[in-house]
């Protein structure tokens, strides 16, 4: 954790319930870890809530570290990356080369099958403060030149993006006294599936404050815009984690908040988020000082900016293997992503896939109806990015489906089936819920009483007496101020067994919340799904094919991005309908070819693959 | 964005002879899964002998049997007469020639209904109408059928050949139809609209979103204009936890743009009946003080003695109805009786229905005696009547007013006009016939205005389309003034906003997270 000492928020949460869900490790370690657990969006749907905590770094390194020192079959091997090993790409592949391993900064080479690269923000890495910038990939760390060069050489398209950190606060310096305190959630929702608590009770965990800027703080800022090149700079920097000075600028006259937030239990640092700042460390200082209840504070350690290469993600697959160089694998920022979520969502399918590719098996793709995950890296792939792109729950556009509670019963399964990833105890547990969560909607279908009944059974709910059809306790569960337990009393038997596990009758209860709702999104999601179902072969030269009639612009654009679905390649913009009608044709030839292929020496060829696709439907 | 593309997967390729797993019979029941059924008039627009209306997929059994109720399905593939009437009014449209095609063998492969209908623009907007009211179907998108007939095996692949050109064809068609629509007042109207709900939606996005994540300041939230958390009538009555302050959302700005929103799409739905006034005929109704000579118009436009014509004042006292094609529109023309006061039960009985009678006409024929306008009936019934159309009437409906100088042959030959301050008029004689020519050719101007010109105007099947997503777009604010919670709101103005889109084009998330960065301060 390089920049903020908090993981989760709306959308982040998401992503992160998504990792867990296939047993990636960050929601586990953040249950070990966390200081201050509280759920956003608490008032506005389940469907948007966001997990979300401040994480003790100390914490987290150690218990992360020891996670994956223990992880059995894993060696873990320090060292700075500076070059490929390259070798001839595999014919049965597209791509220039194929990777068989690194070398390190002293020479040395790690061969491998396959090869992930999560160069953060190492990747020509330069830090910037007011006028001064050195190479560094963060504060105190060399940055990576080597390998960023060697990337550009093959090929790969390379651009900058920027981002920064604010300063770093101490502890005792601070008049929290007179400041607004924020208190965590009692009791703590853990992040992880598997969990039933976190590993502090919320009566020990620490509080944040909140403070504002003043227009004194604008003034500093504006008086010194000759002293901060950071902020000058053409580099693109993210639209909505901008730093004081474009707040400032694009906002003037305006007071802005910033949250105080521990750094860790035993940590006498606190983090200002909301101050991400360039100028020059002494005007830093100055400018903290004007801050109410930062009179006296003192700065340890200054703000700084970053500016780093990332690769264009259209030059990658839906399984973040580069189309250039066989077994490469990329996540992260060297995607164009900010966020340790985004990362993390992205580190968990580039090693699902590193390793699936080495066995010989089918790439593991998550679609954007299955996933935020799926969102993420379809909008990666098929549109690119020209700011860091951070995850947002409207960028979905199956929202009332992929929710933080149901990521489970979405991925889980196909992790463990697909990809392996998944432990027994994990998959038993989620096969556990999906049982009990249809057994309970179906229950709760067949209870029928008259809309009177109900009323007089839960006098607590705003049942309108009017109706004369009977209504189904689903149906009553979906008022507001119903929940299981309440049913429950009203209905005990048999009703009484679903109250006992609180994930469950939660659970029970969003469904019901969004039971209408969801029949409609789910046949939108089958007509994406009928779209993406459709492959285009990986091997199309779009540049020079000739059977197909495709303007010069549409077929740069996808040889750009190299879409794998008819649905993907619909996405991407300015590849017009026609255009998807010619290639929707090309691919009925080319199925059509290699069926009667396949028919010779085998005919059950092509049904079995016919149920493979419809399989992938469901 | 590519809606609906159909995919070859869905039904792998099965040749057409390969039966099916089960033989549905058009069982009417949507089966479950399957797409959209999709109707669309197959035959060239405008006046024609004939038209052809088409649908495919699962619900067109239950189409062609709400259409034709109570009669059943006709026998497959043969030809049928029956009475199409509106499933909903029971109103009868036309008899007609329909076609039953079951699934697999149909054009698209699909199960597949046709109505031959008269070709009348007023008949096939009715019967489009209707089909659009049945549970299931939507209008088709350009190429909709080629493109099904193309999934389902049913086009071979030289037929194909020319499918990408025909949909680019196709498309092209439509953008400039609806260029052309979205040149009046329509575009103006639906950009507005859009534009509306994209920016209430940001409003909703940016509050789901960064709320309370990434400290969302309120003091920002106050540039939308209006005042913000004041509303008591609001849905959520929210104070965020991260934020200490109450943010007071859903941005009451966002909840009344809505709120207007909806009332001016369902005056516009419910006024923009220009369908409508096809079918059954625009409501033409004569009036003028006694004796200006309104009888003896509507027996010249009806070519035929409807009313009695007399010099007596106070000749007609009832409402005379008659059906007439004026210009080529169909029109219902009223005889109403001369407004003047003081006069006997019968005739004031007649006023009275007269004046009802004005209320409810799409257009006004006012007529005056041009050799006596200063007559106190004339000026009270250019004060009263005349005037007041002319300003444009208070509950903001569309009724359009004509006025017309009778008796010109009264006037001195070659005289000054002999009412320079009167609001634009024409000059007739319905005596001699003189002013006729140019007294039709604006009639048909305001009935073209009123109906909509089927020749050049806006193609029948646009419009159903644009009925289509305006009353999905009405629907779906309603769901939002329903909406429990945030995330359910912003669902149905997602919904919404979809439909408005697919009039107006354009509509990505781009756009949300634009507005969202450009109006709102957000970030850690």
């Amino acid at each position: 954790m390089s920049c903020n000492p908090s993981f989760g928020g709306i959308g982040k949460g998401h992503l992160m319930r998504e990792v867990d869900a296939l047993d990636g490790l960050c929601c586990r370690i953040c249950d070990q870890s966390g200081v201050h657990y509280k759920v956003l969006n608490r008032r506005k749907g389940p469907a948007v809530w966001g997990l979300r905590a401040q994480i003790d770094r100390k914490l987290y390194k150690q218990n992360m570290q020891k996670e994956i020192l223990n992880t059995p079959l894993l060696t873990v091997q320090e060292g700075a990356v500076e070059d490929l090993i390259l070798t001839e790409p595999e014919p049965e592949h597209t791509g220039k080369y194929r990777v068989s391993g690194v070398v390190l900064v002293d020479g040395s080479t790690v061969y491998a099958e396959s090869v992930v690269l999560t160069t953060g923000t190492f990747l020509r890495g330069m830090i910037v403060i007011g006028l001064e910038m050195h190479p560094a990939g963060r504060l105190g760390d060399q940055p990576s030149i080597g390998l960023a060069r060697t990337l550009e050489k093959l090929g790969f398209v390379v651009g900058r993006l920027k981002t920064g950190t604010p300063p770093r606060i101490a502890k005792e310096s601070i008049n929290f006294s007179i400041l607004n305190k924020q208190t965590p959630d009692n009791p703590s929702i853990p992040f992880s599936f598997i969990n039933e608590t976190v590993w502090i009770k919320p009566e020990d965990q620490l509080p944040c404050y909140l403070t504002h800027t003043n227009p004194q703080v604008d003034e500093i800022v504006l008086e010194n815009l000759h002293l901060n090149c950071h902020v000058k700079e053409t580099t693109r920097g993210p639209r909505y984690c901008p730093s004081i000075e474009s707040k400032v600028l694009r906002f003037p006259n305006r007071i802005h908040q910033v949250w105080l937030e521990p750094e860790g239990m035993d940590s006498d640092l606190i983090y200002p988020q909301g101050l991400s700042v360039t100028l020059p460390a002494e005007l830093q200082e100055k400018m903290i000082t004007c801050i109410r209840g930062l009179e006296k504070a003192k700065m340890i350690q200054p703000g700084y900016g970053v500016q780093y290469d990332y690769l264009d993600p259209r030059q990658i697959t839906p399984s973040l293997e580069t189309h250039l160089v066989q077994r490469l694998f990329f996540a992260g920022q060297i995607n164009g992503t900010t966020g340790y979520e985004e990362a993390a969502a992205q580190g968990v399918i580039a090693g699902i896939n590193a390793s699936l590719r080495v066995r010989h098996k089918p790439p593991f793709v998550i679609s954007r109806t299955e996933g935020y995950i799926g969102v993420l890296i379809d909008d990666l792939t098929t549109l690119g990015t020209n700011e860091p792109y951070r995850m947002f729950t409207s960028r979905a556009e199956f929202r009332l489906s992929l929710r933080p509670d149901n990521a489970d019963s979405r991925l889980t399964f196909r992790g463990y089936k697909e990809a392996g990833c998944v432990s027994q105890q994990r998959y038993e547990r989620a096969t556990w819920m999906k049982s009990s969560l249809e057994e309970g909607i179906s229950v709760l279908k067949s209870i029928e009483f008259s809309s009177s009944k109900w009323k007089n059974l839960i006098p607590e709910a705003s049942i309108s007496s009017g109706k004369s059809l009977p209504l189904r306790a689903l149906d009553v569960l979906k008022y507001e101020e119903v929940d299981i337990e309440l049913l429950a009393k009203a209905v005990p038997e048999p009703l009484k067994e679903y109250t006992r596990c609180r994930e469950l009758a939660e659970r029970l209860k969003i469904e019901a919340t969004y039971e209408s709702v969801l029949f409609h999104q789910q046949q939108e999601i089958k007509e994406v799904q009928r779209d993406e179902a459709l492959q285009l072969p990986k091997d199309l030269d779009y540049l020079t094919l000739r059977d197909v009639s495709l303007s010069r612009e549409v077929r740069e654009k996808l040889h750009f991005s190299r879409p794998q679905t008819i649905g993907a390649a619909s996405r991407i913009p300015g590849v017009t309908p026609a255009a998807i009608i010619n290639l929707l044709r090309f691919v009925k030839t080319t199925q059509q070819r290699q069926a009667a292929m396949d028919r010779l020496p085998q005919t059950d060829q092509r049904l079995c693959n016919t149920d493979k696709l419809e399989d992938r439907q469901l | 964005m590519w809606r609906g593309l159909w995919t070859l997967v869905a039904r792998p390729a099965r040749g057409p002879r390969s039966p099916r797993p089960c033989t549905r019979q058009g069982s009417g029941a949507p089966a479950p899964g399957s797409g959209a059924t999709i109707f669309a008039l197959s035959s060239g627009q405008g006046r024609c002998g004939i038209a052809v209306i088409r649908t495919s997929g699962p619900a067109s059994g239950q189409a062609l049997r709400s259409l034709t109720a109570p009669r059943d399905l006709p026998p497959a593939r043969k030809a049928c007469l029956r009475l199409l009437s509106d499933p909903r009014s029971e109103e009868p449209l036309d008899r007609a020639l329909v076609l039953w095609f079951p699934g697999p063998q149909s054009f698209t492969g699909e199960d597949c209904a046709e109505f031959h209908v008269h070709g009348g623009p007023a008949v096939v907007s009715g019967v489009l109408q209707a089909l659009g009211s049945v549970p299931g179907l939507r209008p088709a998108e350009a190429g909709e059928f080629t493109r099904r007939a193309f999934a389902h095996g049913k086009l071979s692949l030289t037929e194909v050949e020319g499918l990408a050109d025909l949909i680019h064809a196709e498309t092209e068609a439509q953008r400039r139809q609806a260029l052309r629509q979205l040149d009046g007042e329509l575009s103006h109207l639906c950009r507005g609209w859009a534009e509306t709900l994209t920016k209430a939606l940001a409003h909703v996005e940016a509050y789901i979103d960064f709320g309370e994540d990434d400290n969302l300041e309120e003091g920002v939230l106050d540039q939308g204009g209006s005042a913000w958390g004041v509303g008591g009538g609001d849905i959520w009555h929210l104070s965020p936890q991260r934020p200490p302050y109450s943010l007071s959302f859903p941005p009451s700005t966002a909840d009344s743009e809505v709120r207007e929103l909806e009332v001016a799409l369902g005056a516009h739905l419910r006024d923009a009946r220009r369908g409508q006034r096809l079918r059954s005929g625009a409501h033409v109704v004569v009036a003028g003080p006694p004796n200006a000579g309104k009888s003896s118009l509507v027996n010249l436009l009806s070519r035929k003695p409807v009313s009695i014509v007399s010099p007596e004042p106070g000749t007609t006292r009832d409402v005379l109805e008659t059906p007439v094609d004026l210009a080529g529109f169909p029109a219902l023309l009223s005889d109403t009786a001369g407004l003047r006061e003081g006069v006997g039960p019968v005739e004031q009985e007649g006023v009275r229905r007269a004046q009802k009678r004005l209320e409810q006409a799409d257009l006004i024929l006012a007529v005056l005696d041009a050799s006596d306008l200063a007559s106190a009936s004339s000026c009270n019934f250019l004060d009263t009547v005349v005037i007041p159309a002319g300003a444009g009437s208070p509950n903001g409906s569309s009724q359009r007013l004509l006025l017309v100088l009778n008796k010109s042959d009264l006037l001195p030959a070659g005289g000054p006009d002999p009412s320079p301050d009167l609001p634009p008029h024409l000059l007739l004689s319905c005596l001699t016939g003189e002013g006729l020519d140019g007294f039709l050719e604006a009639l048909r101007k305001e009935l073209a205005a009123l109906c909509g010109d089927p020749s050049t105007g806006p193609p029948l099947l646009t419009r159903a389309r644009h009925q289509h997503h305006l009353q999905g777009c009405l629907d779906a604010l309603g769901h939002y003034k329903q909406a429990k919670d945030l995330a359910l709101a912003a669902e149905a103005l997602r919904v919404a906003r979809g439909h408005l889109t697919r009039i107006t084009g354009g509509g990505g998330t781009e756009e949300i997270l634009d507005i969202i960065f450009r109006d709102f301060c957000v970030g850690k």
